[in-house]
């Protein structure tokens, strides 16, 4: 008996599973890449306004445009949720989840821009449907964790680099409380979920640059005997002096998630 | 997060690390029995040819009884998880495919299909969801078939009997032509398929020896193919 037929059907059954999973690789690159670029339509739409932190309306405006662009992910998934139908779906979870956790990164500071709160695994879920409320395919945990984690270092870059703005330094103290609440209700999960230690210190370095922020606008401004609202004042006029290119500038140059504040 | 979402969460992961610990168990079960039949099996390197069936009965009732862990397992994975949980197992899984198609390549000379390997190992169709044989396995359970061959063919001359090594090559020869036909990506799978190219040269030897010194009858050198 020959064994070749057999084997022809293990080639088809691998090479399929193979040509598969590429694919899977490949879109799930396409969703990193658009979440990526959505991160910083989001910090740039927030510091390109007049006065991001006099009222929510920059932030608010920056969250819509977001979850504009998060539509093509959302139209990705939707066109590969049949390749994940049933056991698929676990079957190729590894190469759907870093493009996913990137989304969902993006999707948690849209949302944070315009609640200021943290998104909830329930809501991540319910953007993962179609238009008849069926999911294109279930969330873990362990996908919603480690990316709202990643969430903490878009935060630290956010209030850090809007301190200079009118409102900036009480915008960094509440991102500041937010992310210290982030990092101590994640805590409890480190044992169930791998990787996420590694997130948690990652948001413990992003807490101590925000902290150490905050620290110097209280020290500072103790030397003055000013309102904040005075010192925001001093502090743009002593830049618009120095500096004539819009602050919002500079953002339009980076393109690469690189640590560029650290 | 509010303590009410933080609460779910955490009961959500409780669950799941409960399952695992009681896939766990099962597991442990596994390879319990695996093991047995490993050490059962290494036996076939020193029993002569006519106390091998003997052999062969001691180690069978193991090898089903596998099919009650199988049944726990398709029991505690909840529906479409198989490709979740799978690599928990896959070690004890392939181990046990090994058994089963070396007891098979024993009694008969033949190959174990993939679908006779599942049912010998009580593994059932309507469990494809949850806990299957998948090909990957089956083919890595054939290459550690193969490497044993390759032992077993140096130490049935030691035991005098000089054409088992003749049909083993031929086997071999049959399985790795298979395996050839495979477009292997660079994974664990691929690189045990390279090493079968050792066990080939090792059973070769064997064969030009025994053909050499004419300690098998003359013209016999091909009737152990199974073409």
């Amino acid at each position: 008996m020959s064994l070749l037929p057999t084997f022809q059907s293990f080639r088809d059954e691998l090479d399929d599973h193979n040509d598969r999973r590429e694919w899977l690789i490949k879109a799930s690159r396409d969703v990193t890449n658009i979440a990526k670029k959505t991160i910083f339509l989001l910090h740039r739409v927030v510091l390109e306004s007049e006065n991001p932190f006099d009222d929510r309306s920059a932030s608010i405006k920056a969250s819509k445009q977001g979850r504009e662009k998060l539509v093509q992910i959302q139209q990705i998934y939707a066109s590969l949720s049949h390749e994940l139908v049933g056991e698929k779906y676990w079957r190729y979870q590894r190469q759907v989840s870093p493009g996913l956790q990137e989304f969902i990164e993006a999707l948690a500071f849209a949302h944070f821009l315009e609640f200021s709160t943290l998104i909830s695994f329930q809501q991540v879920q319910d953007t993962l449907r179609d238009s008849n409320g069926n999911l294109y395919f279930p969330l873990t945990i362990s996908d919603y964790l480690l990316g709202v984690s990643d969430l903490t270092g878009e935060l630290m870059r956010h209030a850090i680099s809007g301190f200079s703005k009118r409102g900036g330094r009480s915008n960094a103290l509440a991102v500041c409380a937010f992310v210290r609440n982030c990092k101590a209700d994640f805590e409890r999960f480190t044992p169930h979920v791998r990787d996420l230690s590694k997130k948690q210190s990652v948001t413990a370095e992003s807490l101590v640059k925000i902290e150490d922020a905050a620290y110097a606008a209280v020290v500072r401004s103790s030397e003055y005997d000013l309102t904040p609202d005075m010192l925001d004042d001093l502090v743009k006029s002593y830049l618009s002096n120095q500096n004539d290119e819009r602050p919002g500038e500079r953002w339009r140059d980076q393109d690469r998630d690189t640590d560029f504040f650290s | 997060m509010d303590a009410q979402d933080l609460e779910k969460l955490n009961d959500m992961l409780d669950n799941e690390s409960d399952l695992r610990e009681k896939i766990r168990d099962k597991i442990n079960d596994l390879d319990k029995k695996t093991r047995i039949m490993v050490g059962i099996l290494n036996k076939i390197h020193s029993t002569r040819t006519e106390s091998i069936p003997a052999l062969l009965d001691s180690v069978r009732p193991v090898l089903i009884s596998c099919g009650e862990t199988f049944e726990g397992l398709a029991e505690l994975i909840p529906p479409h998880q198989f490709w979740r949980w799978k690599d928990m197992w896959c070690h004890s899984l392939r181990t046990a495919v090994f058994a089963a198609t070396i007891i098979e390549y024993l009694t008969n000379h033949s190959l174990l299909s993939l679908k006779a390997a599942a049912e010998t190992l009580g593994i059932k169709e309507e469990w494809r969801d949850r806990v299957t044989l998948s090909a990957e396995d089956y083919l890595h359970g054939l290459i550690s078939l193969v490497n044993e061959l390759s032992r077993l063919a140096v130490n049935t001359v030691t035991l005098g009997n000089f054409e088992e090594p003749l049909r083993i090559s031929a086997f071999v020869k049959d399985l790795f032509a298979g395996f050839s036909m495979l477009n292997l990506k660079n994974d664990t799978l691929r690189r045990r398929f390279d090493s079968l190219k050792y066990d080939i040269k090792k059973i070769e030897e064997v064969v030009y020896d025994v053909s050499l010194r004419k300690l098998v009858p003359a013209g016999n050198t091909e009737n152990g193919s199974s073409k």
